[in-house]
């Protein structure tokens, strides 16, 4: 899951080398936090959060076999 | 992109060497050469083998369905991905199993990756005005079907009861097939209200 993310935002930015994804977990959900250079970060979120919204949609396609939820943040 | 160097006595026989290395047919490949083979002084000395560089050529297109079948592999779906050039409208095919995952709640997936492929797309070859329209076992061609059956019914409805029908949001493109669909109907006229991702169709009875 975190690779999925990894790889969709590095086909995104300008700066592929600085894209970074770390992975929490609790009991009840994953959290994928998505760190990209400053000057992407715009690229990731996209128009009215756009981007940042396909990304979602395709990562929890992608987690309909995980038995938790899984939640996508764009950090600073 | 792919690349290798590798040497022969003469530059077809490296070339075949990297070709059969890298396991690419030779369209695919651009080949440079870096050294001619010289066969030396009357070929005993200082004689010389060729060398080449060969890179994959990566096309758009090629760009695009890697990419795609990339998305897929991380989601641990397989499956063939085709693409066809139609104009300035790049199709992608997908077909395989599990492809109600691709799909998604009223094809939500298949639009976001669509999305996410005319993104990329555009981040990787600026300035060109092509189009990636995504689809998976032919999704798109029977939606289009249902949805221009259910214009017809809606309209029939609107019509006898002289009411509006608001229809479910609906992305451009299927907001599209249902004004294409009712645009000659005498009884009906549609438009659309809302704002996006909300926007919907209403079919209203002419008066």
């Amino acid at each position: 899951m975190k690779d999925l993310v990894e790889f969709i935002a590095k086909a995104l930015v300008d700066h592929p080398e600085q894209v970074r994804v770390e992975q929490l977990e609790d009991s009840r959900t994953i959290t994928l936090e998505l760190y990209v250079a400053p000057a992407d970060m715009g690229k990731v979120i996209g128009k009215q959060g756009r981007i940042a919204k396909a990304i979602r949609t395709v990562v929890s396609a992608a987690s309909t076999n995980e038995r938790k939820r899984v939640v996508v943040e764009i950090v600073q | 992109m792919r690349m290798m160097e590798a040497a022969g006595k003469t530059v077809e026989e490296a070339t075949q060497k990297a070709l059969a290395a890298l396991n690419l047919p030779r369209e695919d490949v651009s080949v440079e050469v870096i050294a001619e083979a010289s066969s030396g002084l009357f070929g005993l000395f200082g004689s010389k083998y060729a060398k080449v560089r060969v890179s994959e050529i990566v096309t758009p297109d090629k760009h695009m369905s890697d990419f795609l079948a990339g998305i897929m592999q991380h989601m641990n779906i397989s499956g063939d991905v085709d693409t066809k050039r139609e104009e300035d409208i790049l199709k992608i095919n997908v077909s395989g199993s599990k492809m109600g995952i691709l799909i998604g709640k009223r094809g939500q997936t298949l639009n976001a990756l669509q999305y996410l492929l005319n993104v990329a797309y555009h981040r990787r070859f600026p300035g060109d005005d092509c189009r990636i329209v995504l689809d998976v076992e032919d999704y798109r061609l029977k939606r289009e079907e249902t949805l221009r059956t259910l214009a017809l019914n809606l309209a029939k409805k609107a019509a006898r009861y002289c009411q509006e029908v608001v229809l479910e949001p609906m992305t451009a493109q299927e907001r599209r097939i249902i004004h294409t669909a009712l645009q000659d109907n005498a009884a009906v006229s549609t438009f659309s209200q809302g704002e996006e991702p909300f926007r919907k169709v209403v079919i209203a009875p002419k008066k």
